[in-house]
């Protein structure tokens, strides 16, 4: 409760004082189970902000609605790479955000009007006691037992022969309804107009198909390599059960074991897609 | 009259239907449940409770070929897609046949679409009762019911060691099997959903319009397209020429208004450039629009969107919200 | 499937295609099938939907006339992939109409009115044949006033026909830029500002306006401070329209249907409108 009295009491106090234009946190869902974004711009409304095991959305996307607007964030560790993220890439300007961050405990597997005992997996191996950037730590710290990430799943699935990973991947795809929601969630997800609506060059079409949501999918995921910050937002909301961390986290480690780079941790480091170092050779064949 | 069928004298049943016709039921997949055509009546999954997908997409694919552009020595024909079959969808719900019978009012009306109106004359509906309302549910409210038989040709009910077998339509009636006896037994009780008061939002929606509640809502929406896609009666839809190595087809898929471009005209001009317009749009065309144009509310209860949002923007609440408004309104 | 579908689109050949200005091109089709060709009636004001094969469908309004059997015409503006398509046709090229759809303008309760037509850009091309219909009964209706506006001189649309319209009796035609060249001599102006200049009367006339949204936006108002009521101001909507049938509800604005319940509207029709297009 103390934690939560943080967040509504610096929510309130930032309204009265006119700091921020409004507060972007999280309120019980309508299940009573859940929870769910919620936007304060009333200092009178801040008693609706609460902080718990549901509260997995990744409230940082928000606020490239709201540029211009000086907003506040309730900001979990994981999401404070998305804010290194959009700092990093120009997308949001550092003193138009005040940063509320929270010591997470870490998000159970959640559904609709349903909530899990269990960890999700991006959670088990969060070593983050507190967000990388904030303006003001609600509850302080807390420290995290946390499991290494060996991508062990990844190097199994990386040891079937191609024509296993394609059939599974087919099946996979084949569920997709092109609802764009992994791609509507996701922070690092922001261009005018996705490639996937343009019609010239005509990259993906209209049709909903396996081999067109195939290439919906990789071309996305390669957009977001050494971009994706690993909220794993775009596997959580997806209606169909896509494992689409499988494929964020595989390139995630491809960039590490490159470029020695991860994404998110720090909003002044070059992304190496963008960065030329002489060390890397580069020899055609290589 | 009610007649019985035993779990076996069902899948001979289906068995028979699955020999002339394609027969669409639940399967479940890895932890979902959707329609899909079957190869064999094991496949079927009779105990579940509500489908990912509504079976909407049988007579309104997701993606399907409207015609193909055939060029000849210069000469052009244009080859539209047949139904070539004979189809049962098994296991709907009552609120799922509601929403087929409520999509039925703007693809039948003239001019009809001849594919949509080929494919459900020739595909019977056998919906199945339900066993249990979930929290999500609230049929009895949208004009259904968990044992609604009105827009199906045969309405079963689970019993303990078969089904009720109800016959509802002529074509139901063609399609029994032989040697069913009468059913003499209780018919059970249907499970009662939750109740949402809508009456008097939709006749109030013309003045809330331009509230203010619209653009507060859209704050949070993520503007994906996934309220659309599994509601039972959304049915917008895209068309575009496919053209892949010289075959030309011209294809329809499905498309919501929530998306970016959906009402953004040649010329740039867009008449719904904020959160809130778009939000707004899949509520009064839902609420309001389709009702003055068909006399009929185009949400059933299913509870799909409010299941599946990822923000949980939930219709029985925002129908509640707008009575508040209203009373808000008229109060001051 | 026995029944035609109205998804399917009639053939067409292109008969000719001729450059109006440098991105619009005025192409005359010719529905391949003589009977379809004999049915396909059609009012000013209503439209059909062209398709390129390989590309796609758009809508245009047609901007001929149906007794003149001078084919179907159609102005397209290169503005997109299927416009693109369209324009790179040659004579001689198939493509598809679905059509007539839509409502048209009742010119027949225009009858003995004073009619003033303003167009911007090609906005004035479903205003052409409704020019065309009143010259061909020239005696049934009042004074015509046209004002024609572009971009630049090189954008005005319909230059052909200026003659024509400038010789038919009681009839001005006004033409207007927002930007001259060193050979243009008229008048540099927007258009809101000429119908300001120009003042016509309110009484007994009807105001028909197409073009830009923002065109629209301030000669209505215009219209309005000379005294116009809104039944006596008239547009043709554009939106997104992809199936003509309203089954697609890409161009629901509010309770209408643009493609069913338009896209000819009075001025008093859109303000009842739930959602403002």
């Amino acid at each position: 409760m103390e934690l939560i009295q943080q967040i509504r009491d610096k929510a309130r106090s930032l309204l009265e004082e006119g700091t921020v234009e409004g507060v972007i946190g999280y309120e019980r869902a309508s299940d009573g189970v859940t929870a769910r974004p919620f936007f304060a711009y009333k200092p009178s409304v801040t008693e609706r902000l609460i902080f718990d095991e549901t509260c997995a959305h990744n409230l940082v996307k928000y606020l490239l609605d709201k540029k211009g607007k000086k907003m506040a964030v309730v900001v979990k560790p994981c999401d404070s790479r998305a804010i290194n993220l959009l700092l990093n890439e120009g997308q949001i300007e550092r003193d138009k955000v005040f940063i509320i961050g929270v010591g997470c405990p870490g998000m159970v597997e959640t559904s609709w009007n349903y909530k899990s005992e269990t960890l999700q997996a991006k959670c088990r191996s969060c070593q983050l006691s507190k967000p990388l950037v904030y303006d003001f730590l609600a509850g302080g710290e807390l420290e995290r037992q946390a499991e290494e990430e060996t991508y062990s799943d990844i190097a199994q699935a990386e040891a079937e022969s191609l024509a296993t990973r394609r059939e599974f991947w087919l099946e996979q795809f084949s569920r997709c309804i092109r609802c764009y929601a992994c791609r509507q969630v996701c922070p690092g997800c922001y261009c005018p107009v996705c490639f996937a609506e343009r019609l010239e060059p005509l990259w993906v079409g209209i049709r909903i198909a396996p081999e067109e949501n195939e290439l919906w999918q990789t071309i996305r995921t390669f957009h977001l390599a050494g971009r994706c910050i690993g909220c794993n937002e775009c596997e959580r909301v997806c209606p169909v059960d896509i494992p689409l961390s499988l494929l964020n986290r595989k390139l995630e480690k491809d960039v590490k074991e490159l470029f020695a780079f991860q994404a998110g941790l720090d909003a002044d480091e070059p992304p190496p897609f963008a960065t030329f170092k002489k060390e890397e050779k580069l020899e055609f064949g290589e | 009259m009610n007649l019985f069928a035993s779990k076996d004298n069902l899948i001979r049943w289906l068995d028979s239907l699955l020999a002339e016709r394609i027969v669409i039921a639940p399967v479940r997949g890895q932890e979902q449940t959707v329609f899909q055509p079957i190869s064999k009546v094991e496949e079927i999954a009779f105990d579940f409770d509500n489908t990912t997908l509504s079976p909407k997409g049988w007579f309104l694919p997701p993606t399907e070929t409207l015609f193909s552009v055939q060029r000849d020595d210069g000469r052009v024909e244009l080859v539209p897609t047949l139904v070539e079959q004979d189809a049962v969808l098994f296991g709907l719900h009552p609120c799922d046949a509601k929403g087929i019978a409520l999509m039925d009012k703007p693809f039948l009306q003239d001019p009809g679409d001849a594919l949509y109106r080929e494919r459900r004359t020739r595909t019977a509906l056998i919906g199945l009762a339900c066993r249990q309302a979930l929290p999500e549910c609230f049929c009895t409210s949208m004009g259904s019911a968990p044992d609604d038989p009105s827009n199906v040709d045969i309405l079963l009910t689970e019993v303990e060691d078969g089904y009720i077998v109800q016959v509802v339509t002529e074509k139901g009636k063609a399609l029994l099997p032989q040697g069913l006896v009468e059913y003499k037994g209780k018919v059970p009780p249907p499970p009662k959903p939750q109740a949402v008061l809508i009456k008097e939002v939709i006749s109030a929606m013309g003045e809330l319009f331009n509230d203010p509640y619209w653009e507060q809502l859209g704050d949070r929406c993520l503007h994906c397209n996934i309220c659309a896609y599994v509601c039972p009666t959304c049915y917008c839809f895209d068309m575009r020429d496919y053209s892949d190595k010289g075959k030309v087809e011209r294809v329809r898929s499905w498309e919501s208004c929530q998306s970016r471009g959906f009402s953004l005209t040649a010329g740039g001009y867009d008449p719904r450039t904020t959160k809130g317009e778009r939000l707004r749009q899949r509520f009064y065309h839902k609420l309001l629009y389709f009702p003055e144009q068909f006399q009929d509310v185009a949400c059933v209860g299913c509870g799909r969107c409010v299941r599946d949002c990822p923000v949980n923007i939930d219709i029985r609440e925002v129908i509640s919200d707008l009575q508040q408004v209203m009373e808000a309104k008229s109060g001051s | 499937m026995g029944r035609e579908s109205p998804f399917i689109p009639y053939l067409a050949t292109l008969k000719t295609a001729t450059q109006l200005t440098p991105d619009i091109k005025l192409l005359s089709v010719e529905l391949e099938d003589p009977d379809i060709r004999a049915r396909f009636d059609y009012k000013p004001g209503q439209f059909a939907l062209l398709s390129a094969f390989g590309e796609g469908e758009a809508p245009f309004g047609i901007v001929s006339l149906p007794l003149r059997k001078d084919g179907l015409e159609f102005a397209v503006r290169r503005i997109g992939t299927v416009t693109r398509a369209l324009q790179e046709l040659e004579p001689g090229d198939t493509l598809g109409v679905r059509g007539p759809f839509g409502n048209y303008f009742p010119l027949g309760d225009y009858q003995g009115k004073n009619i003033i037509i303003i167009g911007g850009g090609i906005g004035m091309a479903p205003l052409r044949p409704v020019i065309n219909r009143i010259l061909e009964r020239r005696d049934n209706y009042g004074e015509l006033l046209i004002i024609n506006g572009a971009r630049t001189p090189q954008d005005l649309v319909f230059q052909p026909e200026f003659p024509i319209w400038m010789e038919a009796p009681r009839t001005r035609l006004e033409l207007t830029v927002d930007r001259g060249d060193e050979q243009w001599k008229g008048r540099v102006a927007l258009v809101p500002d000429v119908v300001k200049e120009l003042a016509p009367s309110p009484d007994n006339a009807i105001a028909i306006i197409c073009g830009p949204p923002i065109m629209i936006r301030f000669t209505l108002a215009g219209l309005r401070d000379l005294g116009f009521k809104d039944n006596q101001i008239v547009t043709t909507l554009e939106a997104k329209m992809k199936c003509g049938l309203g089954k697609c509800a890409r161009c629901n604005i509010g309770e209408k249907y643009v493609c069913q319940d338009g896209p000819v509207f009075t001025l008093e029709q859109i303000s009842q409108f739930l959602e403002q297009p």
